[in-house]
């Protein structure tokens, strides 16, 4: 098999994103993350919903399910089930996935399916040109709040954690070589993952600049124990600094175990027979 | 031949729908046609009556009938309310273990009167009256012996709950049943009344029919959200599914059970969710999505009364307006309606089919009354029934890129699955390309939605022509879908007694719209009533909207229920006669 590099999980089609977006960074750290699984771009599976991330699908070669706004993870979820040899990640960004997407993130936690969620936060929603999100700074004043904000900003980190998802993370999209190991682990872990990335949108977002996020961030301590949750908490809980790196890694069953084991269940309950087909399902109805 | 019809009414906790089950089961197994009604209120402890209707017949039926021969109440409120339902020479039974009214005024009915609460006591429980019940039933009418079959259903009823509990309910059915061989003297008609047997049949819900039917057409993936009336389906192949190597997924709402189905689909299985009205209020975004990328699912949509929550547990066919017209944008879809509990099972698996075949949403509209209603079907051998697989690219070059949307003849285009090398797109929202490609001009636009709806020109091509009864040179038309054709087509054959010639239609697909076959069977007729179960003439009023032959001197009437019950026969006869009398309203269209 020939050596993959990141290139080789690129389309053809120019990212349609603005020049200084961050967006850029994450899809040059992701398909070089790809290339280390060396996972063929026909064996991955892409999920997005709306948004300028969302788009990210696009601009790479694997196959690709680009839905409704908030809607890449039960997509992604669907395909894992009915298709587990994929490698399946969702992208997308912070509007999709903390506002009209949220309540799935809560529930893909819940159900641990092997796949991995990349949420491209700039704070801002960007394609609308400029409204504020769920991870938007209180002082950010935009068209659609021009005198105040009213809702306290989301920590999606510490909400991970409280939902127990179980591989979490933090990067920036200018620390490829960080963000290219992160999403490795990621996409290796079993289970959920999640990565939080920091992908600035210098259009529409002044409160958030590539000065400002390099000025706030700081590595998790070198020895920090990822199956400590009240530790991680901690860390998560602090914004000034704001922690990078790899939170929380726990091994738990997967969405993919527990339907594997209400199989055994289901045939157990039936004495295991060797040929269980339709005509027996129509037995019961005799 | 011969015929019966039962109704059991109580409080919610008198065991009504369970002993009515036992009854259906037994004598389905007997091997009698049975159809069913139930109806309970929609708190689990509700005030509201439970009532459950079987017919049991030796030929096939078409709905639970109006009028019924044995009337047995538990209480006093409910049996003068059912009273006028019980046919003249019909028998009632009343518990009156505690209330001794002798109810002079019941004229031209058989009374018995049993203390069955306190049967109950003196055999098991009091909690077993249900089963007293069943037992003094059949203790008169030892002609349709189906003691054996009631007491192995009990056995199947009370499986988990113990052997004791078991026992108690076996015991108070088969002392009830002596008791009635001994102590009731005169027994009436049902002494003597027999009801043939014929082959060997199945007895179902129209739910698991439809569960039934997505399992036969190749369903492997079901992710849904619990919704009065569907989630019988769910529970159906939450337990089957995992044995036949698919997956049952229980979701956070209806979006996500309807994504999570398309993301299934997307894989390369068939996949189905089901709900009722909320339900597909919500889920119309995706309905578009899978419209516009493409991809087969169906969608079961069992109708309750609404709008908003409306009434979880009662009938209504409502949902004709959400389903056909409910998603933004020009939406290419299908939608079912199926007719009864057998039509449930074969239409879930044409809808499998036509999902695959033209990669559209299929919606299928059943109803409170139909889902939960259980029937006889025909056993049938799964080999003779036709399953339907989406097209596959052969052969992909994988020094082409792959062009999902290909325009072709039919409209249809071979879908790739992940982890086909060379056949990697994206299935997306946004108006595209035939090659994926997110567009906004004009012409792409303008021909993939041409593209999209191509394909279902070539499925109206293929489909079957709608279904008549009745006699072609009839001059008085009905018109009816889904559920309500039952009763329209009984009161057709009651009117030819009558000596009036009447012919129905009752198009199973209601969408695309059967325009030919209403304009072909409307070429003769001087009189048409459209008979359907809401407010709005929801179906009526796209048959005067698109039917072109409306221009000529057609008498339009139309009949609307909307009460949260299903028609009864009478009812559709009585405005038959009305019409004919000349007594009758014009067209109505209430919005």
């Amino acid at each position: 098999m020939l050596t993959k590099t990141a290139q080789s999980y690129r389309s053809k089609t120019n990212p349609s994103w603005c020049q200084d977006c961050g967006d850029y960074k994450v899809l040059d750290a992701l398909t070089a993350a790809m290339a280390v699984t060396g996972v063929e771009p026909h064996d991955m599976v892409m999920t997005s919903g709306v948004g300028c991330a969302s788009r990210l699908p696009f601009y790479t070669n694997c196959y690709g399910f680009h839905t409704v706004h908030g809607r890449a993870l039960p997509a992604a979820i669907g395909i894992k089930v009915a298709n587990k040899e994929r490698t399946v990640i969702s992208v997308g960004g912070d509007g999709d996935a903390f506002s009209i997407g949220g309540n799935h993130f809560i529930h893909a936690s819940r159900k641990n399916p092997d796949i991995t969620y990349i949420v491209m936060d700039n704070e801002i929603y960007g394609m609308t040109k400029g409204q504020n999100s769920p991870t938007s700074h209180e002082d950010l004043l935009t068209k659609i709040n021009p005198y105040e904000v009213i809702e306290d900003r989301i920590n999606p980190v510490l909400m991970a954690l409280s939902f127990n998802t179980s591989f979490i993370a933090r990067g920036y999209c200018e620390d490829e070589e960080q963000l290219k190991d992160i999403i490795v682990k990621a996409i290796q872990h079993r289970g959920f993952s999640f990565v939080h990335v920091l992908s600035p949108c210098t259009q529409y977002n002044h409160k958030v600049t590539y000065e400002s996020c390099r000025k706030r961030i700081k590595q998790l301590p070198e020895n920090h124990d990822t199956k400590d949750r009240i530790l991680s908490m901690s860390y998560a809980l602090t914004q000034e600094p704001l922690y990078m790196g790899i939170f929380y890694d726990i091994q738990r069953p997967t969405l993919h175990d527990k339907l594997e084991h209400i199989r055994e269940l289901s045939m157990n309950e039936i004495g295991n027979p060797a040929n269980y087909t339709l005509n027996d399902v129509i037995k019961q109805f005799e | 031949m011969g015929e019966l019809v039962i109704r059991i009414v109580g409080s919610p906790g008198d065991g009504v729908i369970s002993s009515g089950d036992i009854l259906t089961l037994a004598a389905a197994r007997s091997g009698r046609y049975v159809s069913t009604y139930r109806s309970f209120p929609t708190e689990i402890r509700g005030v509201d009556q439970s009532l459950y209707q079987l017919r049991i017949s030796s030929k096939k039926i078409l709905t639970p009938a109006d009028d019924v021969d044995v009337l047995i109440a538990f209480n006093e409120k409910f049996l003068r309310d059912n009273i006028s339902s019980l046919k003249t020479g019909g028998v009632m039974i009343f518990d009156s273990s505690e209330n001794n009214a002798q109810f002079e005024e019941f004229q031209n009915v058989t009374k018995y009167f049993i203390p069955m609460t306190n049967l109950s006591k003196e055999f098991a429980t009091e909690r077993s009256k249900n089963m007293v019940a069943l037992g003094i039933l059949s203790g008169l009418m030892p002609n349709i012996d189906i003691k054996d079959e009631i007491k192995s259903d009990i056995r199947k009823k009370y499986e988990t709950k113990g052997e004791e509990v078991i026992e108690q309910n076996v015991q108070a059915f088969e002392k009830a049943y002596t008791w009635a061989r001994q102590n009731i003297p005169q027994k009436a008609f049902l002494e003597n009344l027999a009801i043939e047997k014929s082959g060997k049949k199945l007895i179902l819900s129209g739910c698991e029919a439809m569960a039934l039917g997505a399992l036969v057409a190749g369903c492997k993936f079901y992710s849904g959200y619990p919704i009065t009336p569907a989630t019988e389906i769910m529970e159906f192949l939450a337990k089957e599914l995992p044995r036949l190597g698919g997956n049952v997924i229980q979701c956070e709402d209806e979006i996500a059970a309807i994504t999570e189905a398309l993301g299934a689909s997307f894989s390369g299985v068939k996949a189905m969710t089901a709900t009722s009205g909320p339900g597909l209020s919500l889920m119309s975004e995706a309905i578009g999505l899978a419209s516009m990328a493409e991809l087969p699912i169906v969608i079961v949509d069992v109708q309750r009364g609404g709008p908003s929550t409306g009434m979880p547990t009662k009938t209504e066919q409502s949902d004709l307006n959400l389903a056909i017209y409910g998603t933004h944008g020009d939406t290419p879809k299908i939608v079912l309606a199926p007719i009864n509990v057998e039509d449930s099972f074969y239409q879930t698996v044409k809808a499998f089919n036509y999902a695959e075949k033209y990669q559209v949403p299929v919606i299928i509209l059943s109803d409170v009354s139909l889902g939960e209603r259980r029937e006889c079907i025909d056993a049938f051998n799964i080999e003779d029934i036709e399953v339907i697989d989406r097209l596959k690219p052969d052969t992909i070059d994988v020094n082409v890129p792959y062009s999902r949307y290909t325009k072709t003849y039919t409209g249809i285009s071979p879908i790739s699955t992940p982890g086909q090398k060379g056949g990697a797109y994206i299935a997306t929202g946004l108006e595209h390309t035939e090659d994926c490609a997110p567009s906004s001009k004009p012409q792409i636009h303008a021909t993939m939605t041409e593209k999209r709806f191509k394909k279902l020109d070539t499925a109206q091509s293929e489909f079957l022509a709608a279904r008549k009864y009745g006699s072609d040179d009839a001059r008085f038309g009905i018109i009816s879908w889904g559920s309500t054709s039952g009763p329209v087509l009984e009161a057709i054959d009651l009117a030819e007694k009558q000596g009036y010639n009447i012919q129905a239609l009752y198009p199973r697909i209601i969408y695309p719209f059967p325009t030919k076959w209403i304009n072909d069977f409307l070429d003769n007729k001087d009189i048409l009533l459209i008979v359907e179960r809401n407010y709005c003439a929801q179906f009526a009023n796209t048959i005067v909207y698109r039917c072109t032959c409306m221009n000529k001197n057609l008498q339009i009437h139309n009949l609307m229920k909307y009460n949260g019950e299903p028609f009864t026969t009478n009812e559709i006869t009585t405005k038959i006669d009305q019409i004919i009398k000349g007594q009758y309203l014009k067209f109505t269209t209430h919005q």
